[in-house]
């Protein structure tokens, strides 16, 4: 978009990695399931299901797997080109999203808590995601994949900073 | 009400209520309210008993063990207003003591059931905005009303002190605002009648009045303000001409003589007029009312038939008797259908009966029931803005409802009804009185988001129509084109019900069409905004521009804004959180054709004097600006269209004052 200017900040290119991995664990559950629905239909005394469906079930998981499979390189990609935040004018900017994006502006006086969060995937590899709330699920944001050190010092000065300019008017 | 509020010194007296006891009456009221869930069980004894003389024992027995058991749990209540703490001490059972602390109370509602009535008790119910499910919290069932209004109005003044005092992040203006015109006792003193909503004080500076530090927002004084900063010595000035309830035409907010008369302190009271409730059933409250009865008895009939000896092969036999006379089933549907409507009336009527909104102090009271008297109070300080819906049905004959919203308050819905169905300029009258106006028209989506509403409204049912014509079902096709074609106005009007717009102290979005809706939100209480765009919407060069706020629903979205109108109207409301991320904030004049020009990547972030470049009038998008929204009757408040805008001292501050008349849309660059 043209109006708006992209934030400063790109998120740790380890992201990249997080995103994938998350995108073939999700793909893995997708094609188990899919292969788990092809054995019980191609199980015995289905006889509701029209012939060809039955003798082709194994083409299912196949078919999941190939129309995934391209999500699983292009997502992470393309969200490491779309995911960016900063912090300027006591005001968090992050943009996050890939087939559709979003943008979210928190202004620090406004914030209520700030959490430092590490998943699993994220522990392994150094990442962590900054939960940043206010007094509304629209002025919230959390910015995933960032450097779990640029994570730990961004939330001090957030909370830092929030507690100097704290104007709870809402 | 007799305790000066006094700002200066709000610790010196801090007032309270000792340990008290509910009424005594309550074991009147008690027993009878446990009369259904004992009736049984009696009637069950008695039977079982066969009539003996030993059953009818059993059965006072149970009665009296009944009110004895009342009687223990009214002893052993207590409840007390302590220094910050709304104190509630049950010890029958198991020792409890729940202390709810006064600057987390948002509310207190006072509820006469006909039973309490009948004594002149109330229930009092404290509202603290926390878990909405322990309904057990702070609830006092059986206080003479007196009592039960005079706790209201303590425990609200205390604990707007208490937050002043502890300097408690709460809801700034509060503190202004909330204090009744009559109340300050002190001679010569008066807190500083007049801040309307978010405004710095701006009556002549005075001594203890103090200028907010420049804070990014420009939103003056917070609640963290010492006592007694509000203090403006100044004669009680009168409050605005009380209006006379129902007759609101000029009651447009007073033209703000610095610092004194706002609209927050007019008098408000109107009843809404008994010829009003036929409208209930237009928003299709209680049109299934007849249903729900039905049903109920049903269950009744089953639950106690097995007391009588009927049991379900009755039940079946009926139903098969039933089965074979269609005529009679088909009877009954059409009488039940033509039930609709009138119970709808007569529910609504019970529950809306003589709604009356007034303004009592601090807060906004709204009073209404026939049976039960419900009375909620909301307080001013945490009003933020109010929402106006309207269903496609309501629209056609020009009534809608009415709203408040309110921080902390989850179920705005319910609680923050400040009118039930009333015609539009009456309620909007009374929007514009209770809470403040909105001075501008509803600027219009682009043509695109007409597009995406008609393509949304009509491409489902045709696709279900193409397929159920491949499929051979003609019948469902046909349907399906049916439901295409209606499609087409419904997409339409929800384009022409598309609009956001800013008028220098509120904001407001409107969206929707079946039901449609219009929040007028105060600036203050943006918290945050978050925009989207689909793929989709990336296509059609539109993004939705969701407005976070800390009340009511949390957010309020701009749907299918142009994307630069969509990002010039959050810049307009908080220039300060947006400007500088725009692409083009260093250009000090440029045409609008710059604007397309694409920014450097990952410059430094801009350095805050960039943002205050002088004002320029931008360029509008072409055709958009100004002209209200084509199907569009807006919240604006009739007549006042070209009225100037009062001062907005809540406007960014530094470097703004030559600020145009805010409205026009302007993505200050």
């Amino acid at each position: 978009m043209t109006v708006l200017r992209d934030p400063a900040h790109r998120v740790s290119r380890r992201a990249i990695t997080l995103w994938s991995l998350e995108a073939l664990f999700g793909l893995a559950l997708l094609v188990g399931g899919a292969a788990l629905v092809a054995a019980w239909a191609s199980g015995s005394g289905r006889a509701w299901l029209p012939a060809w469906v039955s003798q082709h079930i194994w083409w299912l998981p196949v078919a999941v797997a190939v129309v995934e499979l391209p999500f699983v390189v292009i997502e992470p990609l393309w969200r490491y080109a779309v995911h960016r935040w900063e912090l300027s004018g006591d005001v968090v900017y992050a943009r996050s999203g890939w087939f559709s994006r979003q943008w979210v502006f928190v202004p620090v006086s406004r914030i209520q808590t700030v959490d430092n969060e590490q998943g699993w995937f994220e522990r392994l590899l150094g990442l962590a995601t900054l939960e940043i709330r206010t007094a509304s699920y629209a002025g919230s944001s959390s910015i995933r994949g960032l450097d779990a050190g640029v994570a730990a010092r961004l939330a001090q000065d957030l909370a830092h900073r929030a507690h100097q300019l704290r104007d709870d008017a809402t | 009400m007799s305790e000066p509020a006094d700002p200066a010194g709000p610790a010196a007296r801090p007032e309270g209520i000792g340990p008290s006891r509910l009424s005594p009456l309550v074991l009147l009221i008690d027993p009878v309210r446990m009369l259904p869930s004992l009736f049984l069980p009696l009637v069950g004894v008695l039977f079982v008993g066969g009539f003996s003389p030993s059953s009818f024992l059993w059965a006072l027995l149970g009665v009296i063990g009944s009110v004895g058991y009342s009687a223990l749990r009214w002893v052993t209540s207590t409840y007390q207003v302590t220094g910050y703490h709304l104190e509630i001490t049950r010890s029958l059972i198991r020792r409890s003591s729940r202390a709810v602390p006064l600057d987390r109370i948002r509310g207190v509602d006072v509820t006469t059931p006909p039973l309490h009535r009948l004594f002149g008790l109330a229930v009092v119910r404290v509202d603290t905005g926390a878990n909405a499910g322990d309904k057990q919290e702070g609830e006092l069932d059986g206080v003479p009303l007196a009592e039960a209004e005079h706790l209201r109005e303590l425990l609200l003044r205390r604990s707007r002190t208490v937050r002043r005092q502890t300097g408690h992040p709460t809801p700034a203006p509060a503190a202004p605002e909330a204090l009744p015109p009559a109340e300050p006792e002190v001679p010569g003193t008066r807190v500083a009648p007049a801040v309307p909503e978010g405004l710095t004080p701006a009556g002549p500076a005075t001594p203890g009045t103090r200028v907010a530090p420049a804070k990014p927002e420009g939103v003056a004084p917070v609640g963290t303000e010492a006592p007694g900063t509000w203090v403006v010595p100044a004669e009680p000035a009168a409050p605005g001409t009380p209006a006379e309830p129902g007759g609101l035409a000029a009651a447009g907010p007073a033209v703000p003589v610095a610092g004194v008369g706002p609209p927050a302190h007019e008098d408000l009271d109107v009843r809404v007029p008994a010829r009003w409730l036929v409208y209930g059933p237009l928003s299709g409250a209680f049109l299934f009312a007849p249903f729900a009865l039905l049903g109920g008895a049903i269950g009744l009939a089953f639950q106690w038939g097995g007391q009588f000896g009927l049991d379900e092969s009755a039940a079946i036999t009926l139903g098969e008797w039933l089965w074979h006379r269609p005529v009679l089933l088909v009877v009954a549907g059409v009488a039940l259908l033509a039930a609709m409507p009138v119970a709808g009336v007569i529910m609504y009527a019970v529950f809306n009966w003589d709604f009356r909104l007034h303004r009592h102090g601090p807060s906004l009271v709204a009073e209404r029931g026939l049976v039960t008297r419900r009375s909620v109070a909301l307080e001013h300080g945490r009003i933020r803005g109010y929402e106006f819906a309207e269903g496609i049905l309501e629209r056609r004959v020009n009534v809608g409802r009415l709203w408040a919203l309110v921080t902390g308050l989850g179920d705005s819905r319910t609680r923050g009804q400040l009118l039930p169905d009333t015609p539009r300029d009456f309620a909007l009258r009374v929007a514009a009185q209770a809470i403040g106006p909105l001075d501008a028209a509803l600027r219009p989506h682009p043509p695109a988001a007409r597009r995406r509403r008609l393509f949304r409204a009509v491409a489902p049912a045709v696709a279900v129509a193409a397929a159920a014509l491949l499929l051979g079902w003609a019948w469902i096709a046909l349907l399906a084109l049916v439901a295409a074609a209606l499609g087409v106005p419904l997409g339409l009007d929800r384009y022409r019900s598309l609009g956001h717009t800013y008028d220098g102290a509120r904001l407001s979005v409107r969206s929707g069409s079946l039901p449609r809706a219009q929040a007028v939100v105060e600036r203050r209480a943006v918290v945050g905004w978050t925009v989207r765009q689909t793929w989709f919407q990336r296509r059609a060069r539109v993004l939705t521009v969701i407005a976070g706020v800390g009340a009511g629903s949390g957010g309020y979205a701009a749907i299918d804004t142009g994307e630069e109108q969509g990002v010039c109207f959050a810049a307009e409301v908080t220039p300060e959180w947006i400007t500088p991320f725009l692409h083009r904030e260093n250009q000090p004049v440029a045409g609008a054709e710059d604007r397309l020009v694409a920014g450097r990547e990952d410059r430094p972030a801009a350095r805050r004097e960039d943002l205050l470049v002088p004002e320029r009038e931008d360029l509008p998008v072409p055709g958009q600006e100004g002209r209200p929204v084509p199907g569009g009757e807006d919240l604006s408040v009739p007549g006042q269209e070209g009225r100037p805008v009062p001062e907005r001292k809540d406007r960014p501050a530094a470097g703004r004052e030559d600020r145009p008349v805010p409205g026009q849309e302007e993505c200050s660059g």
